[in-house]
């Protein structure tokens, strides 16, 4: 039974057209999956749905009769409901307070705090979830709280729920969880509009698949359709290699890291990463690959053990002393630790060299400025300029932005965590073979990914982490995701076990 | 396409207080026959320059993204210090000057080590200084004004009768304060730690030291701006510049900066300034009441800051 | 560790200077072993960051130590609330008279009621109590005294001319009162136009900026007349050579850079309240009130305009 059905949706931005012809229909029942690059038009097309733009031409309908969404307020009573990448919860509050915000049940005028878990209790048993509703979100993993945002957008009384991207956050266990909730909801007659970068998700989890590109609906296909064949519609050209890697000879060990040890973190961790040498670093979220990284990079400190990077040992927690040996991060959260999003191009490929540029307290800025030129003109940023602010930049652009900093300030070992979350497929491609070009190129890399199909199809050596201690190390010939996920899940004591 | 729309953007963004200016001058002259002379313009350019030379201080440190309200009691510590140590104990008038200027610099670094190491809010560890040198001024003075020495109230003088020396240190002040956010490695670290500050630790940019060298380099423009007050009245009073803070926060928002750090011109600060000198003048010569004048300095204040928001709102 | 150090040696500071400023009213309690050392006497005054009300407060205190009388002075910070604390902590303190200081005239009436209910006299100096009785109200008159002021200041320009007035932030008792005595005074010369009135805030910097904007809209001008002496100072300052000759300037309140200024002849005339005098007035009351003898319920401070002539006769610090 059609549900919801949106039609010929266009709207204009200044200077951009954002959606060109949009068409839509989700069936109460299904799981209808949107896929497109980023700045394909996902994004703009469901805040249309949820009210928080108003589209310049076409309709939409719901049950057949055309409805004007005009506010968050016109969505909820009409029963869509949108689960954003940014949550919508309030952090101090309890998982019940969070369930009935801005309603809570009342009792004489006073918020009646038992019938308030009662449906709490209710609510999260409907999703499936564990958690005692007096638990304040902000003590929830990034798994649980997106469960409780699902209970919420339940306790609407949603028949549309749009979900941006759930998985992006999701460790393999969580995201099968997820698709379990996801699928119940399916069979309570739901109406779900799903948005995944991730190809093998949609047959997991899909029954139709709209694809966007460049602002208009280009097709709609059934969920088993080849990837080949969903790559060829998003992007408009068939993508040859998903994981195009060169593996060459290792070097000389360019990083050693012996006996790395923080209290209650992580314990005991040593390995090495050779020039022209991929490592992937593997396990589930929380097992402290984030904190490992950060400590090499001496963005946190350690308590034991010894950093070597080229023969040099930086000072623990100390950021300079580590660049100065040679080592660059790409963090995990490109837009908070990675980038000044307010700032352009140039200012940002150039933050790590700008100590070296000085001379006398001045900065060269010319210099910085043809330095950027080129890096970028390697990357293949597309910009209007080393002007631009990298806000308006799509995130793959982003992401090579973040890495240019380090090639421009040639680091020899970079740490990539988490380098294509969030990218769609063509500039994951792209940073794919930065990756080989560094490595051919004598550099050493250090990926922490939870994309397993990345981490295998990527790495030269596969080291995982488990509950703070690294368990085991694959190399490329023998890993399979299997054999990468036992040891993941394996029941080790660890500063992290419970 | 998308280019034009950036380009119009930053025009907006650059401009908004310059043509903000151009307008009120344009109603003053049309209001006023007083209002464009060259005498009276300069008039002007006396009047904004203490608030101006705040306000470039201010400007560091809003790019940040802290705020010192201490401003207004540190230039009148400054200059109770000035004042003090040659007339009361009799230091020779360049050592005064300097003691002097280290007092700021001082009071800035005080602030910095809270805010960098103490953890505290710019605003509390401002709102702390801003009791502590006001404090202070009034113990050394014991509440009563000094003479400032003549050589230095030279300062408040013109040259040759006509260019006057506030408007010149001013300028100096100013084209130090561009140079700085510009050309020099701390400027351009200012715009990363307030554009992004754990991007710019991870970029191996030293933020705490950062902090305490802009914190630093606002007491010591604060300084030169109760030197500058002083040296007008050729007296230094405990009391002085009370409230200055405000009016040299005021200016660098008009100017374009953003409270939220980042984003702020040694040049839009100017203007800003110059906006709020020009009104106040222009009150004066078309003799509005004293109580009008208060609500049409909040109305432009709050235009300006709007405009800003505005702004930001049609960047997202 | 670097934290917890750097807090408690911030908090150790502020100990110690916390009792070096209580040493003061504490030491000379201990001092005073006259026979009237056990009367207290609790003094809120409105600010001490002006010249004017230190004299006013130096004036009590050499009263007190005159008297035998333990005074305990209090800064209110031109805070009318904390000023009613400060009442309510002499009430405990058992004061046996309280000179309260108003911050604000119709404000002090919680702090005048808080006394009362404890059976403390209250003296109310320099400004009056509304909506609650006093003991004593010791004053100068500014009404009277801006009337002066006009009366002055048209002597020195022969009855006629053009004259601008510096007014004191607006809505505050003595702007208002000034202007009032002043606007009622200069009426009586109907040669002598106002030309503008514009407000300085009492402060001398603004003065100087206010002035020099006010000579480029009104350049004929030959008379000034400031609601207080750093106003007129700082129009001094902006008129330069023209100061007290082509320009005459009058300002109010005698303070000792005005005194300075009215010797050297750059300003003409200051209506002079006597501060030191009332602070005497207030505290010579606040020890009668204290005994039990019955006083006066206002008493009148006069003003005096020191000119050229007369100023050696005022004590200038």
């Amino acid at each position: 039974m059609e549900l919801l059905r949106a039609e010929g949706l266009r709207k204009r931005f200044p200077g951009v057209l954002a959606l060109d012809g949009v068409d839509l229909t989700v069936r109460a029942g299904e799981v209808h999956v949107l896929l497109g690059e980023n700045g394909a038009g996902k994004s703009t097309l469901i805040k249309m749905l949820s009210g928080a733009y108003h589209p310049d031409e076409g309709r939409v309908l719901l049950d057949g009769h055309p409805v004007h969404i005009r506010t968050a307020g016109d969505a909820q009573r009409l029963g869509i409901a949108t689960i954003y990448q940014e949550f919508n919860l309030v952090p101090e509050l309890s998982v019940a307070e969070n369930l009935s915000l801005g309603r809570p049940p009342r009792r004489f005028g006073f918020v009646d705090t038992r019938k308030m878990h009662e449906r709490a209790v209710e609510l999260l048993a409907r999703v499936g979830v564990d958690v005692d509703p007096r638990t304040p979100v902000a003590r929830l993993g990034i798994a649980r709280m997106q469960m409780v945002e699902i209970a919420k957008a339940l306790a609407l009384d949603a028949r549309v729920l749009i979900m941006d991207e759930p998985t992006a956050v999701l460790t393999t266990g969580e995201v099968e969880k997820l698709f379990s909730i996801v699928r119940r909801l399916r069979e309570d007659g739901v109406a779900i509009v799903f948005i995944t970068h991730h190809l093998e998700e949609i047959a997991a989890i899909g029954d139709r698949v709209t694809v966007l590109r460049d602002g208009r609906s280009v097709g709609e296909v059934p969920a088993d359709t080849p990837q080949d064949e969903l790559v060829r519609l998003m992007v408009g050209r068939p993508i040859d290699q998903q994981f195009p890697r060169e593996r060459g000879q290792a070097g000389e060990p360019l990083l050693k890291v012996t006996g790395l040890g923080r209290k209650g973190v992580f314990e005991d961790v040593s390995f090495e990463v050779r020039a022209g040498e991929v490592v992937g670093l593997a396990g589930l979220v929380g097992a402290g690959r984030t904190e490992v990284a950060r400590a090499v990079f001496g963005a946190d400190r350690y308590d034991t053990g010894e950093v070597t990077v080229r023969g040099r040992r930086p000072a623990p927690g100390d950021v300079v002393a580590a660049m100065e040996a040679g080592l660059g991060l790409v963090p995990e959260d490109r837009k908070g630790q990675g980038l000044v999003l307010g700032a352009d191009i140039a200012e940002n490929l150039g933050l790590v060299t700008m100590r070296e540029a000085t001379r006398a307290g001045f900065v060269d800025r010319g210099g910085q400025r043809r330095a950027a030129a080129e890096v970028a003109e390697q990357l293949g940023i597309r910009m209007t300029g080393l002007a631009q602010e990298v806000r308006t930049l799509s995130g793959g652009n982003q992401q090579k932005v973040v890495i240019g900093k380090w090639l421009e300030a040639d680091a020899g070992v970079l740490i990539l965590d988490e380098p294509t979350r969030g990218i769609d497929v063509g500039a994951k491609v792209e940073i794919y073979q930065l990756i080989n070009q560094l490595t051919a190129s004598g550099h050493a890399v250090l990926m922490i990914s939870s994309d397993l199909p990345e981490v295998l199809g990527m790495s030269d050596r596969i080291l995982v982490m488990a509950r703070g201690r690294l368990v085991g190390e694959l190399s490329a010939a023998e890993a399979t995701q299997d054999g990468v996920m036992a040891l993941a899940v394996a029941e080790v004591a660890g500063p992290r076990g419970r | 396409m998308a280019a034009n729309v950036f380009l119009r953007r930053s025009w907006l963004a650059e401009n908004g207080a310059l043509a903000a200016l151009v307008v009120l001058i344009v109603a003053l002259s049309l209001l006023s026959s007083d209002f464009l002379s060259v005498t009276n313009l300069l008039n002007v350019g006396v009047q904004a320059a203490v608030t101006a030379i705040l306000a470039f201080g201010g400007t560091f440190v809003i790019v940040t993204g802290g705020i010192d309200l201490s401003v207004g009691s540190v230039a009148a510590l400054s200059a109770i210090v000035l004042a003090w140590t040659a007339a009361v104990a009799g230091l020779p008038w360049p050592l005064a000057t300097v003691l002097s200027l280290v007092v700021g610099v001082a009071c800035g670094l005080v602030s910095a080590a809270l805010i960098a190491y103490g953890k505290l809010p710019p605003f509390i560890a401002t709102l702390a200084m801003l009791g502590i040198a006001r404090g202070l001024a009034l113990v050394i003075s014991q509440g009563s004004p000094i003479p400032m020495p003549d050589a230095v109230s030279h300062l408040g003088d013109t040259i040759g009768g006509y260019l006057p020396v506030p408007v010149i240190v001013m300028l100096v002040m100013g084209a130090l304060a561009a140079v700085i956010l510009n050309r020099t490695y701390v400027g351009r670290a200012m715009y990363a730690i307030g554009g992004n500050e754990e991007a710019a630790r991870l970029s191996g940019i030293k933020v705490s030291r950062q902090k305490l060298i802009t914190y630093a380099l606002s007491g010591g423009f604060a300084a030169v701006a109760g030197i500058v007050l002083a040296s007008r009245l050729a007296s230094a009073q405990p009391q002085a510049a009370a409230g200055y803070e405000l009016d040299a926060i005021a200016a660098v928002v008009i100017g374009g900066a953003s409270l939220s750090g980042g984003k702020g011109r040694a040049l839009g600060t100017f203007v800003g300034a110059l906006i709020l000198a020009v009104l106040r003048n222009g009150l004066n010569l078309l003799s509005v009441s004293a109580f009008w004048q208060q609500v049409v300095i909040g109305v432009v204040i709050a235009l300006a800051v709007l405009v800003d928001t505005l702004r930001r709102r049609g960047m997202s | 560790m670097r934290i917890p150090a750097l807090v408690i040696a911030g908090a150790a500071l502020a100990l110690g200077l916390t009792a070096c400023g209580s040493a003061g009213p504490s030491g000379s309690n201990n001092a005073s072993g006259s026979p009237g050392g056990n009367i207290k006497i609790g003094m809120t005054v409105s600010t001490l960051n002006n010249p004017y009300f230190v004299q006013l407060r130096d004036g009590a205190q050499a009263e007190a130590q005159k008297a035998g009388a333990t005074l305990t002075v209090t800064d209110a910070q031109n805070d009318a609330s904390q000023q009613v604390n400060q009442v309510q902590n002499f009430a405990s303190q058992a004061m046996k008279a309280i000179i309260l200081n108003p911050v604000d005239s119709d404000a002090a009436a919680p702090a005048a009621k808080a006394a009362e209910r404890a059976n403390i006299p209250v003296i109310a100096a320099d400004r009056g109590v509304n909506g609650a009785e006093v003991a004593q109200t010791v004053a100068s008159d500014n009404v009277t005294g801006g009337k002066l002021a006009a009366q002055e200041l048209a002597e020195l320009l022969g009855h006629k001319g053009q004259v601008v007035v510096l007014q004191g932030v607006a809505g505050t008792s003595a702007a208002r009162d000034r202007g009032q005595g002043f606007t009622d005074g200069i009426k009586a010369f109907p040669n002598i136009k106002v030309v503008a009135q514009q407000p300085a805030d009492f402060d001398r910097t603004k003065g100087l900026d206010v002035m020099t904007n006010l000579l480029q809209s009104n350049p004929g001008i030959n008379g000034v007349f400031a609601e207080n002496d750093e106003m007129a100072l700082g129009a001094i300052k902006a008129l330069g050579a023209k100061a007290g000759k082509e320009v005459k300037v009058v300002g109010f309140d005698g303070t000792p850079d005005g005194l300075k200024a009215v010797k050297a002849g750059t300003m003409n005339a200051s209506v002079a309240q006597q501060p030191t005098l009332l602070g005497q007035q207030a505290v010579a009351a606040a020890v009668k009130a204290a005994k039990g003898e019955k006083i006066e319920k206002t008493v009148a401070v006069p003003v005096k305009v020191a000119t050229t002539e007369n100023v050696d006769e005022f004590k200038i610090y």
